[in-house]
């Protein structure tokens, strides 16, 4: 029987610390805070938990069918006829017992597929353009990817249903029409014209030898071209949709036949503002679709209540359809329709609600003074709320729904912040949002706490009673930092310090630039925030970083495929400078043509899939008549450059600069061998385990490796105040950001960092030989891009905190560090207490984003092997939260082996 | 032969591909089950406009107004306005 590595460790007498600060009680620590939802909440939620991941195609047909029908004309109106049609027809579905109403499709967790994005992985596998898409390296991160087998995914096909891309469930009776459908794309969606274009960039190979490696994680022009951004709700809540229709037909006239001294694009005003009208018709037919429905449902129902509800849902629609809210409840109605229309309209995670407690407070604060209605039934649809957003699926392909956001779609909140003015932000309606949180703990949406000292402790204490719910949730964001980060990024579009305060959470993770808009309701005028920017996390995605460093290990070459990925360097790599300097290199070269290939399939999607409903509640489009392709939204420098396996290449460096370099150890072949050879394990595929203490020895292994892999695991670590380790962060850190700012985006625009790892580091860990850090194949890596590896943190959270905060988090979009910590170490207020104090040391270090996983790993240890009684837990992944039995086996060995935290 | 089961029916509540909520008694049935309170939801295998492809399952034409697209007969025609029932 082959031994495990923790029976080595126990062997020799070695520890890595999974708990740190003392020991964590025998007996199963249960969450110390639990709160129940509203009756009616409770009830809804009982469908979803039961609710499988369902997709069928009125959409895509419907869209199809009318695109088709308009050869040669304007493709802005080609476009906006194909959602008007795709809209109208989408069948209604209203749920019993639901205050607030309208869903994606006509499924409790309802998506479809949108061929002209992308057809290839869900084509039969005989299509030449399935073939293609293998070839080039999109399918390859799906061979590493895995979707929990639990919860609303449809992991395998049963009965009448399939099972596509191993989520998602479809009747065996749309399947023909999904292929007839997906050929009418060959050739045509942004997968594929995209690839014929972008194989006219120099080095092409080298992208498909990138792609096929996984050293980076997914294209981004046709995966998910929109999202990771904050929406904007104020034009249809100022105007109503009526009042945007005239706007735009009043613009019309006075742009009709004008260039207005641009030649190239001020001739497509009035095509932009047709279009502007051509999709709201569309949006308002099925607003009106749902409303004749429930007036269909009440004529039937006989139950006195619900025919009531059903009755008001009806008139609550009819009158949103074309006009401004007048009530709290309209107008929460009203965004859920605005979010959903927006998601209906592309393929898009990430795309987030904002400060509705500053956008909503207008209706809040009138119908709260008028007797309208009560706080408690403000906290009842607040909680409908978590529901909808939870049940809203994004259909895409395993590496990108399962590898990457672990089933999550990251329909954000913030709150806290401040005002226009600079002051606390926080209102009674931001309290109930986070207590709804509390109550309704469901994975959506994550709440942003935007941090700033002027928050008033009590709310710090209210987020502090949701944390210990186990929601994952709030995170803190801090809000300095994120200011500075935009007037340093977005200054040159225009951005004033006024104007980064009313900046918010797009995605998990994403800072994301927004606007004030001053809103009117019944005399009285509110500025009320909003997304301003174009998507983000969109550019180039996810680089591994301990990939990019293995290949200058091994001189180009993927050692695991035998591919060759880059050009040899051949150098003999004789100091630690030289092999940072190569590694930089070649991260040069993937970020190069990984930028010029994914800014020709973004500029696709901008020719012929520009967003319009979207476009038109984004400031400044309706104003200047030009949507998201021709630029314009307020801030479009909003492209990035992501990193993954930041933690564990910086601890793979700092080994190898201690025992190859300094100390001189050991010898570049030598350690050349025992990460070919896997320190003498088996790969983590091979016995399907991925967190390191699970690794086993091959059958016939010798001690040979063992010393050395010792000293690779006791060599200096990030995450302990180690200025060795922490020094080679700072240096990455101040290059990799500044680096950033020099590639172009295909708006001209410069690009940032952007560091989050969402699922990344179990799929890419998946894909990468041992390092040298100790760490051993196929294992994942450190996750987030700030939280510590595994076990190795052993001096304490402040400790990891100063090491995180050594680097200046202004200069990047986002950084991200994540702690687990056991129930007992914070029970209590004392408990609390001391949570916050931990927070704010974060802040005032200059940390930017923390968050806390409140869990005890035996709890995760029993989730695993007992997944049936565990249907509601959740668990804090990257930058979000999702159901335990949703996310995959190697994110889940990761939660368990992380160091957990028994006394703050 | 038309099946009378619940995701043929206005009585059924559809929750996910597999299962909904029978309208009438607010239970969670199979979609699949046979609906005893069936009632035909208006899908285009009902419609006059639809002819099934007798060589590819699940596939037809819709010609409607004349011009034909290609249509399958499970797909719900509620929101159809040219929905014309045979
Ligand atoms: S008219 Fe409508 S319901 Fe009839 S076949 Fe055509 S698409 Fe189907």
């Amino acid at each position: 029987m082959a031994k495990s590595f923790k029976e080595m460790l126990a062997e020799s007498g070695q520890e890595l610390e999974f708990q740190s600060g003392g020991k964590a009680p025998d007996k199963l620590t249960p969450r110390e805070i639990i709160w129940e939802a509203h009756p009616r909440i409770e009830k809804l939620k009982e469908i979803y938990m039961d609710s499988l991941s369902s997709t069928n195609n009125e959409f895509p047909y419907w869209y199809t069918r009318e695109y088709f029908q308009h050869d040669n004309e304007i493709p802005v109106i080609r476009r906006a006829k194909a959602l008007k049609t795709a809209f109208s027809h989408l069948t209604p579905l209203i749920y019993p017992g639901e205050l607030m109403t309208m869903r994606k499709g006509s499924f409790f967790r309802a998506s479809f597929p949108m061929p002209w994005l992308s057809e290839g992985f869900y084509m039969a596998n005989e299509s030449s353009f399935y073939q293609e898409a293998l070839k080039r390296g999109s399918a390859s991160v799906d061979e590493h990817s895995e979707f929990g087998q639990g919860g609303g995914n449809v992991p395998k096909s049963f009965g009448k249903v399939m099972s596509i891309a191993g989520k998602f469930g479809m009747r065996q009776e749309e399947i023909p029409v999904l292929l007839e459908l997906a050929k009418k794309w060959e050739g045509k969606s942004v997968d594929d014209l995209g690839n014929k274009y972008e194989r006219m960039v120099p080095d092409y190979d080298v992208k498909e030898a990138i792609m096929r490696s996984v050293v980076c994680m997914f294209d981004s022009g046709f995966t998910l071209p929109q999202g990771r951004e904050v929406a904007n709700y104020y034009y249809p809540l100022e105007y109503g949709f009526e009042g945007i229709k005239k706007i735009a037909r009043e613009k019309k006239s006075e742009v009709a036949g004008k260039a207005d001294g641009d030649g190239m694009v001020g001739m497509n005003r009035l095509y932009n503002y047709e279009a502007v009208i051509i999709a709201i018709e569309g949006v308002q037919k099925w607003i009106n679709n749902y409303a004749e429905h429930a007036t269909w449902l009440a004529a039937r129902e006989k139950d006195a209540t619900q025919k009531k509800e059903y009755q008001d849902i009806a008139e609550r629609l009819f009158w949103i359809e074309k006009n401004q809210p007048r009530t709290f409840i309209e107008a929460f109605q009203m965004i859920e329709t605005i979010h959903l229309a927006i998601l209906n309209e592309d393929a898009i995670s990430g795309l987030s609600a904002g400060r509705i407690g500053q956008v909503l407070y207008p209706w809040f604060e009138q119908d709260i003074e008028a007797g309208r209605i009560t706080e408690d039934e403000v906290l009842e649809l607040l909680e409908q709320d978590r529901l909808i957003k939870t049940s809203i699926d994004c259909f895409a392909s395993v590496g990108v729904v399962g590898g990457v956001l672990s089933g999550n779609t990251f329909n954000t909140l913030s709150v806290g912040g401040v005002n226009k003015h600079g002051k606390t932000a926080v209102n009674k309606l931001e309290y109930l949002i986070v207590k709804a949180g509390g109550t309704n703990a469901m994975p959506q949406s994550n709440i942003a706490l935007h941090y700033d000292e002027t928050l008033p402790d009590d709310f710090l204490a209210l987020a502090a009673d949701v944390i210990k719910t186990g929601c994952g949730y709030p995170a803190f964001m801090n809000n300095d930092i994120a200011e500075q980060f935009m007037i340093n990024h977005y200054g040159h579009e225009g951005m004033t310090i006024e104007e980064a305060r009313s900046w918010a959470i797009g995605g998990c993770l994403e800072t994301s630039p927004s606007c004030w808009k001053p809103l009117h309701l019944n005399g009285k005028e509110y500025f009320i925030p909003g997304g301003a920017g174009q998507p983000t996390s969109v550019g180039v995605h996810f680089i591994a970083m301990p990939k990019v460093l293995e290949l200058v290990l091994f001189n180009g070459v993927d050692k695991r495929s035998g591919i060759k990925v880059f050009e040899p360097h051949n150098k003999k790599l004789e100091t630690f400078a030289e092999l940072f300097e190569q590694f930089k290199a070649y991260w040069e070269k993937a970020v190069d043509v990984l930028a010029l290939t994914n800014n020709i399939q973004h500029d696709v999607w901008r020719k012929n899939n520009m967003a319009v409903f979207q476009s038109l509640t984004k400031p400044d489009c309706l104003d200047s008549g030009h949507l998201i392709n021709e630029l314009g939204y307020r801030y479009n420098a909003t492209f990035n450059v992501e990193s993954a396996g930041n933690v564990t290449c910086i601890n793979t460096l700092a080994a190898l600069k201690k025992l190859v370099y300094d100390d001189k150890k050991y010898t570049f072949e030598e350690m050349q061998d025992a990460i070919e050879n896997n320190f003498g394990f088996k790969t983590a595929h091979e016995i399907g385990k991925f967190s390191l203490m699970d690794q086993e020895k091959k059958d016939d292994a010798t001690k040979k490796y063992d010393k050395m892999h010792f000293e690779c695991l006791n060599a200096p670590k990030y995450g302990n105040d180690d200025f060795y380790a922490d020094e080679i962060l700072l240096d990455w850190e101040n290059w990799f950001c500044e680096h950033s700012e020099t590639i172009e985006s295909l708006y001209a625009e410069p690009m940032y960092s952007c560091q989050i790892s969402v699922s990344t580091h179990g799929a890419m860990g998946s894909a990468t030989l041992a390092t040298f850090d100790g760490r051993l194949q196929g294992t994942t890596f450190a996750d987030a891009s700030l939280s510590a590896y595994p076990g190795t943190d052993k001096n304490g959270p402040f400790a990891l905190m100063n090491s995180a905060a050594i680097w200046d988090h202004s200069m990047s979009q986002n950084s991200q560090l994540n702690i687990k910590v056991h129930p007992s170490a914070i029970k209590g207020p004392e408990g609390s207490k001391k949570l916050i104090e931990l927070v704010r040391g974060y802040m005032r270090k200059g940390g930017f984003h923390v968050q806390f996983n409140i869990v005890d790993s035996k709890v995760l240890k029993d989730a695993q092997a007992n997944p049936q009684n565990y249907r509601d837990l959740m668990v804090r992944v990257a930058g979000f939260t999702q159901y335990w039995v949703e996310i995959g086996k190697q994110v889940q060995d990761e939660l368990i082996a992380r160091t957990e935290y028994e006394s703050v | 032969m038309e099946e009378k089961i619940y995701r043929n029916s206005l009585n059924f509540v559809p929750v996910d591909v597999a299962k909904g909520i029978d309208r009438s008694t607010g239970k969670r049935v199979n979609a699949d089950d046979i609906d005893p309170n069936y009632e035909r939801m208006p899908k285009c295998m009902h419609c006059k406009n639809f002819t099934l492809n007798e060589e590819k399952i699940g596939l037809g034409i819709c010609s409607m107004m004349g011009k034909e697209h290609l249509a399958y007969p499970d797909m719900a025609a509620i929101t159809c306005e040219g929905y014309d029932e045979k």
